[in-house]
């Protein structure tokens, strides 16, 4: 349905405008794929500016959706120039809003990387280590995910075209794993980070059998020492013994599944608490 | 204990394939997707009905309060509409163990204390119910909570035997449902072999609570076990996951779903879970178990202590669907036992 009359939080029909930084574009992807209900999206927002979706672009705007991580200077510029433009700033994946693959090249030192990926001509390239926007500017609604769910996109869109705040939700996969009446991936032998990562995306991957990778990073108060303890044998009933013995993760291996989606800021697994207090 | 009936297999396969046609049936039923685990779902036909199972991860309480499930319906028209999203077709829950039973009445008489909960009564109305009876696996301890041999709330009781099921009629409902089915009279080798069956059960349970429940309940509120729940709390997730599986556990959350642009939307209410951080998150930003150790102890505290002053009954049936799906191997047995143990040492 459509309203024809303004969205009363800005007085006017918004503009809207798409940015991507590094990234693969995945998410601004998902966007396009809601089809109808974009549709229904463009009944109150005017799009200005989508590099992905259309060639028009426009200075002018009221709401940014930002995508990707932020890995060079200019990018660091270009951020806040958006910032400083839109009324609103919607993160847009987990590149954007937290962390995600990007911040996995913060390993290694910025002139070693330059040569991995760029050889003789490492020394034309710029890059700083790669951070999400969040990290950077504030956001005023976050979405996570790689991609990002679209039910929960459709909720932030919803949120801020009424004028209401969006909290991302902070408890792990385990609860939509549970309420949809999945099996835990555990009991077929499979090794699932759903206790420790952020749920939005109603358990998406354990839905069809596969575990959770952790894509929306880990939730705030993550035991991490219960995880490590998990995945190393120390703690486990029948269930689990029976899946990390053919697993057999080695300390390395635990840190990189953990690490995968969680390198920013830096992620200290020896670091990490147990409590939340 | 009322009437006692055999039903063949080949009569139970018809019988339930005459109450399927008759109405929605919800049942024990192997998942599609993932062969070999069984779950509480509507059935189709009687071959999907899977009478001989351990457990399922979601207990049948499911079939009277789904995890989401929508209130009512609004729309912010001029003047706004609220429709209630009711249902009210009758249904047949099967397959039901003794322990699941007991959480069926736990919940109606916690959700009748006031102020009355009244969509629980409403769905429970609607059903006639079938129980089964269960072998026990390593994570169950119903012996000691006499929730075992219960059969409160059962329209009619299987005992597996030889030849079929030996069939309870335990109300007139459950008579009712009979006309679908050819039955035959029981006869003493049919009794004697689902008492076998019965013993067989207690026999193989190897895990319990070393103390009756009204015990445990006077250690609990002794308590004075801080550093043991901070050590059941350092390996523990605050994943939900031993509420989002208890049969006993009846928290729920509610929220607003809104459509685009506030023409409308409708109201859900959802399981919730006391391990989850946010439970006790209320308004003005206070969290009364705010530490993990404290949202642990809480549940020992709930299911063994106030809701057994409270109700006269642990609400905990026993049926190890917590320690089942603990992923940081937290069994609610070991941990009770320890308790138990320390208590004891110190006495
Ligand atoms: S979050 Fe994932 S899908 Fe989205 S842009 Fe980043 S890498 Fe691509
Ligand atoms: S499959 Fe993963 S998300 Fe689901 S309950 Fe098991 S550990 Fe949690
Ligand atoms: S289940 Fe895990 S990996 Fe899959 S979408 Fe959800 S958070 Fe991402
Ligand atoms: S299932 Fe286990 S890890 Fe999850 S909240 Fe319960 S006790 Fe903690
Ligand atoms: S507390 Fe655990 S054993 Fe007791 S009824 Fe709940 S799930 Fe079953």
């Amino acid at each position: 349905m459509s309203r024809e009359e303004p969205i009363p939080r800005f007085g006017h029909k918004p503009q809207v405008a798409f940015f991507d930084f590094a990234c693969c574009e995945g998410c601004q992807l998902s966007v396009l794929q809601l089809e109808e209900r974009l549709l229904e999206i463009l009944g109150h927002v005017d799009v200005v500016t989508w590099r992905e979706a259309m060639t028009e672009q426009s200075t002018e705007y009221d709401i940014a959706f930002c995508e990707g991580s932020v890995t060079t200077e200019e990018d660091v510029e270009r951020i806040k120039r958006i910032r400083e433009q839109a009324d609103v700033l919607v993160t847009l994946g987990s590149c954007a809003s937290g962390g995600c693959h990007n911040e996995l090249k913060n390993q290694w030192s910025m002139d070693e990387v330059r040569r991995v990926v760029y050889g003789d001509a490492a020394d034309t390239i710029s890059t700083i280590p790669s951070r999400p926007v969040t990290a950077v500017v504030d956001a005023d609604y976050r979405v996570f995910g790689c991609p990002v769910s679209l039910p929960e996109f459709m909720t932030v869109v919803n949120a801020m075209l009424t004028g209401q705040s969006h909290q991302p939700p902070n408890q792990p996969v385990c609860v939509e794993c549970k309420l949809n009446d999945y099996v835990c991936v555990y009991e077929m032998g499979k090794v699932c980070l759903g206790p420790v990562t952020r749920c939005g995306c109603n358990a998406i991957c354990t839905a069809y059998g596969d575990p959770c990778q952790g894509c929306r990073g880990l939730m705030d108060a993550a035991n991490i020492p219960a995880m490590l303890k998990a995945l190393k044998r120390e703690q486990a009933h029948a269930i689990m013994c029976a899946v990390v013995q053919r697993h057999e993760l080695s300390d390395d291996e635990i840190a990189a599944k953990l690490r995968i989606y969680n390198n920013w800021p830096e992620f200290d697994l020896k670091e990490a608490q147990p409590d939340d207090d | 204990m009322g009437r006692e009936l055999v039903m063949t297999r080949e009569g139970a396969q018809s019988f339930f394939g005459r109450l399927i046609e008759e109405g929605p049936v919800m049942g024990p039923r192997e998942r599609i997707s993932q062969p070999g685990f069984v779950m509480f779902d509507w059935l189709d036909s009687a071959g999907q009905l899977r009478l001989k199972y351990t457990t399922t991860t979601i207990p049948p309480k499911k079939a009277f309060f789904p995890p989401r499930q929508p209130l009512f319906e609004f729309e912010s028209s001029q003047p706004p509409t609220i429709t209630a999203v009711q249902e009210a077709t009758a249904f047949t829950l099967v397959g039901v163990h003794p322990c699941d039973l007991a959480a069926l009445e736990m919940l109606d008489d916690a959700y009748a204390q006031e102020p009355a909960e009244a969509c629980w009564p409403a769905a429970r109305a609607r059903a006639r119910v079938i129980g089964v009876d269960c072998l026990p696996d390593e994570y169950c301890f119903c012996f000691g909570f006499g929730t075992c041999y219960g059969r409160e709330g059962a329209d009619l009781f299987l005992t597996p035997i030889g030849r079929g099921y030996l069939v309870e009629v335990l109300t007139e409902a459950g008579g009712g449902m009979l006309r679908l089915s050819d039955v035959e009279d029981a006869t003493d080798a049919d009794r004697e072999q689902a008492a076998a069956f019965r013993r067989a059960k207690s026999e193989r349970m190897t895990a319990s609570i070393d103390a009756s429940p009204a015990e445990f309940a006077d250690i609990l509120e002794e308590d004075d076990f801080g550093e043991l729940w901070r050590e059941v709390a350092s390996r523990c997730y605050s994943c939900g996951s031993c509420n989002t599986t208890c049969p006993t556990c009846f928290c729920f959350d509610i929220k607003d779903e809104f459509d685009l642009g506030l023409t409308g939307g409708r109201r859900i209410r959802s399981w919730d879970s006391c391990q989850l951080q946010e439970f006790a998150l209320v308004a003005g930003g206070h969290n009364f178990r705010r530490i993990r150790w404290q949202r642990v102890r809480h549940r020992w505290h709930r299911k063994f202590l106030y809701l057994y002053r409270d109700f006269g009954r642990p609400y905990c049936t026993g049926c190890g669907r917590c320690s089942r799906a603990c992923t940081a191997d937290i069994n609610i047995v070991d941990v009770s036992n320890e308790i138990i143990g320390r208590a004891r040492g110190r006495a």
